[in-house]
């Protein structure tokens, strides 16, 4: 017969309940506010994002749209992001869009809102303005393998020349 | 006038160099069909399909010829691709298009399954000093936006899924040319720029001593 202290089955009663209750209101949260994953729902086949028209060689980096917002398309792959170095106006509507070849990655830029999964069978879409001009980092912050740390990027963020 | 001819020119270069603008580096996609149909290569069978490889790459896949690679051990998924880029010719070589050519899919898994079945070369010790190839491949060069090479090709240089070459046991002279043609934008069927971005990076001194740093691995 294993002996338990009265004090151990108090204190798994209390952990137990603590469990059910955390659980609980997550996922009462997650149901009442209907919270999900924050970008789009739009899947793509990664093993061939090659020879897809949006993420074909030619397609990705930097582009202005009519109304002067920005789209940013980017492949994230092992180990890097392409293309290896961008430019963005600061103050102006961005959109990135970005997609795997391989495995779950994450991308994010520091001092800015910009973070986001991006998951291999999925488009990542992130719509942002950066304010300030500047230099800056973007890496990938989900472990992608024995790479994961050289795995960034360069942004350069120009002041914005429409609004003076 | 001028400017078009320029622009023919240019236009007749990218081709020659297989960069035809808008259109893809590699038409192979490793989709769950096209892996297992790697998976399904016969050494047996792709002995025999690879008689006429044996002048150049060696009867058991290691070339005396140091400017043509050894395949003996390299990956099945690597040998794969580089014989339908060949045909595809998005690897541009005329001698090597003219081989592949022929060949259908079954043909192309077996060739692979045959060099992949075989041991690395031995290793061929270098006395030379690789202090910058060491650190390179084990450190790569954050700054430059080099990865370490060990990261995909693997601490004992074997290469791994999807495609990333064994580079152990290779001859330096082709393993160095082959840096240097990513460097010049010459071969140019790795999706995404992935190896022709690091080449750029490299120095002629750090491609010559990491091509010696990789033939000093192998069996």
């Amino acid at each position: 017969m294993i002996h338990i202290d009265p004090w151990e089955k108090t204190w798994v009663y209390i952990v137990g309940l603590l469990i059910v209750v955390m659980l609980g209101s997550i996922l009462y949260t997650a149901f009442a506010n209907s919270i999900h994953p924050p970008s789009n729902v739009e899947t793509i086949d990664s093993a061939s994002l090659h020879l897809s028209k949006e993420f074909a060689e030619d397609n990705l980096g930097v582009k202005t749209r009519a109304d002067g917002s920005v789209t940013v398309t980017m492949v994230a792959a092992r180990y890097g992001f392409y293309p290896q170095r961008i430019e963005v106006p600061a103050n102006t509507p961005i959109r990135f869009r970005i997609a795997s070849l391989d495995v779950v990655h994450g991308l994010h830029i520091p001092e800015t809102n910009l973070a986001t999964m991006v998951i291999p069978g999925f488009v990542s879409e992130v719509n942002t303005t950066i304010p300030k001009p500047g230099e800056y980092p973007l890496f990938c912050n989900e472990y992608c393998g024995l790479g994961h740390h050289y795995m960034w990027s360069r942004v350069t963020v120009t002041p914005d020349t429409t609004t003076n | 006038m001028k400017r078009y001819i320029v622009m023919v020119l240019g236009v007749q270069l990218l081709l020659g160099a297989g960069m035809v603008p808008g259109a893809p580096s590699s038409l192979v996609a490793f989709t769950p069909q096209i892996r297992s149909l790697i998976a399904s290569g016969d050494p047996a069978r792709g002995k025999d399909k690879a008689a006429g490889c044996v002048s150049c790459h060696g009867a058991q896949g290691i070339a005396e010829n140091a400017a043509f690679p050894s395949l003996a051990g390299q990956r099945a998924d690597y040998l794969y691709k580089q014989l339908r880029d060949y045909k595809d010719e998005k690897r541009v070589n005329p001698l090597m298009a003219a081989f592949a050519q022929p060949l259908n899919e079954e043909d192309m898994a077996d060739i692979a399954a045959w060099y992949a079945s075989q041991p690395l070369p031995p290793a061929k010790p270098a006395d030379d000093d690789l202090g910058a190839a060491t650190t390179l491949v084990r450190r790569g060069d954050g700054k430059r936006l080099i990865p370490a090479c060990a990261a995909c090709h693997a601490a004992n240089g074997r290469g791994q899924a999807v495609a990333v070459p064994a580079l152990a046991g290779q001859n330096a002279a082709h393993l160095g040319q082959t840096l240097q043609a990513y460097k010049r934008g010459t071969r140019a069927n790795d999706v995404y720029s992935v190896m022709r971005n690091i080449a750029r990076a490299l120095s002629g001194e750090e491609i010559a001593q990491l091509a010696k740093y990789y033939e000093s691995l192998g069996e």
